[in-house]
């Protein structure tokens, strides 16, 4: 069935109420982008979150929306304490996936002709591919430190400083998590796994900053003209997905004793007062610390690499680390009052604006960073929180560019391409074990994120500071 | 169904070729229905790929009622490095389990 989606203004859409629907849907896009966005099922996805017990507001999507699994990617939803649900189809398979970007002293002109020797030291670096394997063996007790302390658990194993763990979002370690509640088999797919960037669209990627919008959150942010920076996507590899696969069967039998009708099964959902709610969040918690743990080590790997790179120390300091496929609970106002409630973002970023408590002292003037990759051929994005998004999105921005193309569909399009190739002619080095990973991450197989972008900043739910281009991409 | 299913997985992830049936390994599922039982079967072969190296090559089903199965798979060990796609899990989105004209047909969306 088609859905209509009705035009508000020059960036949102509404699916208004009907049937079993709590609330309506709003979705953020340009006109170009809704005609895009109501040709595949994603906008159906926004009328099923709907239909969740407890849902406030609206059901959201940001313009990257596309068909995920359960909710659509770019879906973000809140929900009451009492009345309300929590959902494992709301987060995703990758737990905590998400971004951190780096900033340095280093001038884009200091690497010229060393890009390539420097793509091909980070890519040894860092673990990466199908089933990559960490540089460190961990104990079962060791793991569950970093499944209770994240970023922190790190950080007291030597990689990196104290001082980053105030720049990542919940300090790099959320509370509530509980190891028990992880099962077996989760612990013996993340355990080798930790500090690996694993495949897919993960990847890290060093660039310069090509444009700045607005110098002055640029430079709180530490962002200056031509200066190199570091991306790093990635999340809590196979123990994340585990947490969720396992949690999927107990929401099925939760929703079913509950009386919550599924439109879809992968929505399997639990109130949030139940059992079953308590126990995912126990386990989702660890997987969210295991993910801040893998970035904050990747993040020593490509300082060491850099630092040896250039025999001398790059400076790469840490700018922010952003969640994307997560659930929390955050202080929303809601009806004029404050409430508690617990937001999903799945392929959506929090974005909390200016003066917000939970945004580190040194943005808090500006907003909180927020951090929008796009693909390995064009350009990235660095964002600033705004208050409009407090009020509009439950402080949630969008995460990445959003695929317009599925994996086979680009692999197709690549065929016989020598895209290696074609991307260090533009200038930008990618190293990758698998050239099918490339092939299926081609340009093409994105939205321009510039398009997303326009309707982000247009709507005012995130502001423009900074474009960054790639000069060198480790693919996993 | 069950076999052909996991057959298509491993062909998906080593991009094809022949696999061994080496070495067995006992499989047991206590399902939710049928949809779920299915999903989990494929998530243990998924997850003996990604994870131990070991690609499905044939089995031994036995289903008990609509929910339970045990299985005795061989396949072959230590072949992580003949897993070129890295599988997250088989989904429950838009699954579909019947039977048409005396032969089960599945559709199971695979989140990679």
């Amino acid at each position: 069935m088609t859905i209509e989606l009705v035009r508000i203004d020059d960036y949102r859409y509404s699916i208004p109420k009907r049937g079993g629907m709590r609330v309506p849907g709003l979705i953020y896009a340009s006109r170009a982008m809704a005609r895009e966005i109501g040709a595949d099922k994603s906008p159906q996805q926004v009328v099923n979150v709907a239909h969740l017990p407890g849902i406030i507001g609206h059901s959201i999507a940001m313009p990257d929306i596309h068909w995920g699994y359960g909710f659509p990617i770019g879906g973000v939803a809140a929900f009451d304490p009492d009345e309300g649900v929590l959902s494992p189809g709301g987060v995703g398979y990758d737990i905590n996936c998400g971004v951190r970007l780096l900033t340095s002293r280093i001038e884009r002109r200091e690497l010229d002709g060393k890009v390539a020797a420097l793509a091909t030291a980070l890519h040894r670096a860092i673990p990466s591919g199908v089933g990559s394997q960490s540089h460190r063996k961990l104990s079962a007790g060791e793991l569950k430190r970093v499944l209770t302390r994240g970023a922190r658990w790190a950080v007291e194993a030597g990689y990196g400083a104290s001082s980053d763990l105030e720049l990542a979002e919940e300090g790099g370690c959320i509370g509530g998590a509980d190891p028990a509640e992880v099962s077996e088999r989760a612990i013996e797919r993340g355990k080798p796994q930790l500090g690996s960037l694993g495949s897919g669209n993960h990847f890290c990627e060093l660039g310069y900053v090509a444009e700045i919008f607005d110098p002055e959150t640029a430079a709180a942010f530490g962002l200056a003209l031509d200066r190199v920076t570091v991306l790093i996507h990635s999340g809590s590899r196979g123990l994340g997905y585990q947490v969720c696969d396992d949690s999927l069967r107990s929401m099925l039998r939760a929703a079913d004793r509950h009386g919550i009708h599924l439109p879809d099964r992968q929505l399997a959902a639990a109130p949030l007062r139940s059992d079953e709610a308590r126990r995912y969040f126990a386990a989702m918690a660890c997987a969210i610390n295991f993910a801040f743990a893998n970035r904050q080590m990747m993040t020593h790997f490509v300082r060491e690499a850099v630092d040896d790179f250039l025999g001398e120390a790059g400076d790469l300091d840490l700018v922010y680390d952003v969640c994307h496929n997560i659930a929390k609970w955050e202080t929303h106002e809601v009806d004029g009052a404050p409430r508690r409630v617990c937001v999903h973002r799945k392929g959506a970023t929090r974005a909390f604006g200016p003066g917000h408590p939970d945004v580190p002292e040194r943005y808090r003037a500006v907003g909180q960073p927020v951090l929008v990759p796009g693909d390995m051929g064009r350009y990235s994005y660095v964002l600033a929180g705004t208050e409009r998004a407090m009020h509009e999105t439950f402080g949630s921005s969008c995460h990445g560019a959003g695929r317009r193309m599925s994996r086979a569909q680009a692999k197709k399009s690549a065929r016989g391409r020598p895209i290696f190739q074609e991307l260090a002619a533009k200038g930008i080095h990618v190293r990758s074990d698998s050239a099918g990973t490339v092939a299926e991450e081609i340009s093409e197989a994105y939205k321009d994120v510039a398009d997303v972008i326009d309707v982000i900043d247009g709507a005012g739910i995130a502001r423009k500071v900074a474009k960054l281009v790639p000069l060198a991409v480790v693919k996993g | 169904m069950l076999c052909a299913g996991a057959e298509g997985l491993i062909a998906v992830m080593t991009e094809g070729g022949e696999v061994a049936g080496r070495e067995q390994r006992l499989v047991h599922i206590d399902a939710v229905d049928p949809h779920d039982r299915l999903v989990q079967w494929l998530n243990e072969i998924i997850v003996a790929a990604v994870s131990d190296g070991f690609l499905f090559a044939s089995a031994d089903i036995a289903l008990t009622g609509s929910t339970g199965l045990s299985a005795t798979i061989r396949g072959e060990p230590d072949a992580g490095d003949r897993v070129l796609a890295e599988l997250k899990s088989a989904t429950y989105h838009d699954l579909e389990l019947g039977q048409e004209g005396g032969s089960w047909r599945a559709r199971v969306v695979i989140d990679v």
